[in-house]
């Protein structure tokens, strides 16, 4: 049968395939972070000592990364498909999925560079 | 009992360069096809009303429709189905010629693209047959009951608004010969496929399997391409 033998991925079979397992992924991630922040803490105990004390662990910062990245990545991959429906020029369409693969690595890396950086409750006078 | 039939009409040849709709009171039986209703008209009525028909038994697939909304064969859904309301309309995502008419190039264009027959240039081993198990054929049985009327495709949001998208008729036509051990062209349609036009493009919707006269699994079967690409 000639389904065994291996087609050279694509970059929409290796896109939507990310989606998969990013998708299986977020399901923990963001029901933990629900259930953290709203059931466990609480959404009227978050403060900014809160917030210092769960960046200063790396596990956490790792995890808000990860939550971050792959839910602007699921938002993003919905984007172009969506700007598919209206752009139908190959070389457009080209342009508008490296314009919005550049937002998400812009976006993601500010989001990772403020939860690596930390909050600063000195900063804020009470 | 007496059905409301509201038809789409569309003729620029005749002047009716703006669609609109022509209404119809007919006596019909609930057991009576919609197909049925739309002969009385063009036999009684208004003879200048055009749909494609051909067998009227659901197997040429030529009279697929918008009937109430919804993809269907005119011949193969009965009145008592849909109700005394009925709005008829062409299927939606190819140009409207006329009336029901559509123009299909562009839904044949995407079969074709997908090499739909079978490759494969060996001799047999006995010189005569391509000799399969009963389970090597079960593996492609659901999509070779493909009648070609595009209900499936012109039900799909994505290729409404895709001219790019081959449609999930041709996944279909293709997933019949990737599947089938006695092909060898298989990782050419997959190749085809994991285009930017290809399944890829597919959101999952269902309304291709809801359309489906023939009751085709088509969202499993673009399901199954997929993973056969990705795998």
């Amino acid at each position: 049968m000639t389904t065994q033998a291996k087609v050279k991925p694509s970059f929409e079979a290796i896109a939507w395939r990310a989606m998969r397992y990013s998708g299986i992924l977020l399901i923990p991630l963001a029901w933990f972070h629900v259930y953290l922040q709203d059931v466990i803490v609480g959404v009227h105990a978050i403060d900014i000592d809160y917030v210092a004390l769960r960046l200063d662990m790396v596990a956490w910062v790792v995890y808000d990364m990860a939550l971050l990245a792959f839910a602007f990545a699921h938002g993003m991959y919905g984007l172009r498909q969506v700007s598919f429906e209206f752009i139908h020029g190959e070389r457009a369409r080209r342009n508008v999925s490296l314009l919005i693969l550049g937002l998400w690595l812009v976006v993601s890396l500010i989001g990772a560079v403020a939860l690596i950086g930390g909050a600063r409750p000195e900063l804020i006078s009470h | 009992m007496l059905v409301y039939l509201k038809i789409y009409r569309y003729n620029p040849e005749a002047g009716r360069n703006v669609p609109s709709y022509d209404t119809y009171n007919i006596e019909a039986e609930p057991t009576d096809r919609v197909l049925d209703l739309l002969e009385e008209v063009k036999g009684h009525i208004d003879g200048t009303l055009s749909y494609r028909r051909s067998c009227a038994h659901g197997v040429c697939g030529s009279d697929a429709m918008r009937i109430n909304g919804r993809n269907m064969l005119a011949c193969k859904v009965l009145v008592k189905d849909v109700g005394s309301e009925i709005t008829v309309e062409p299927i939606l995502g190819l140009p409207v010629l006329k009336d029901m008419i559509v123009d299909m190039e562009p839904f044949f264009d995407s079969y074709k693209a997908v090499m739909p027959f079978l490759v494969n240039d060996d001799i047999p081993a006995d010189g005569k047959e391509r000799l399969q198990s009963p389970e090597q054929r079960e593996r492609f049985d659901d999509t070779t009951k493909c009648i070609m009327c595009a209900a499936c495709t012109t039900s799909c949001p994505v290729f409404w608004a895709d001219d790019q998208y081959v449609g999930p008729a041709a996944v279909v036509a293709a997933h019949r010969f990737i599947f089938d051990s006695r092909d060898q062209a298989g990782d050419d349609r997959l190749k085809i496929l994991s285009d930017h036009g290809g399944v890829f493009r597919c959101r999952t919707a269902f309304n291709c399997t809801e359309a489906c006269p023939r009751e085709i699994h088509v969202t499993q079967a673009i399901a199954e391409v997929k993973q056969a690409i990705t795998s």
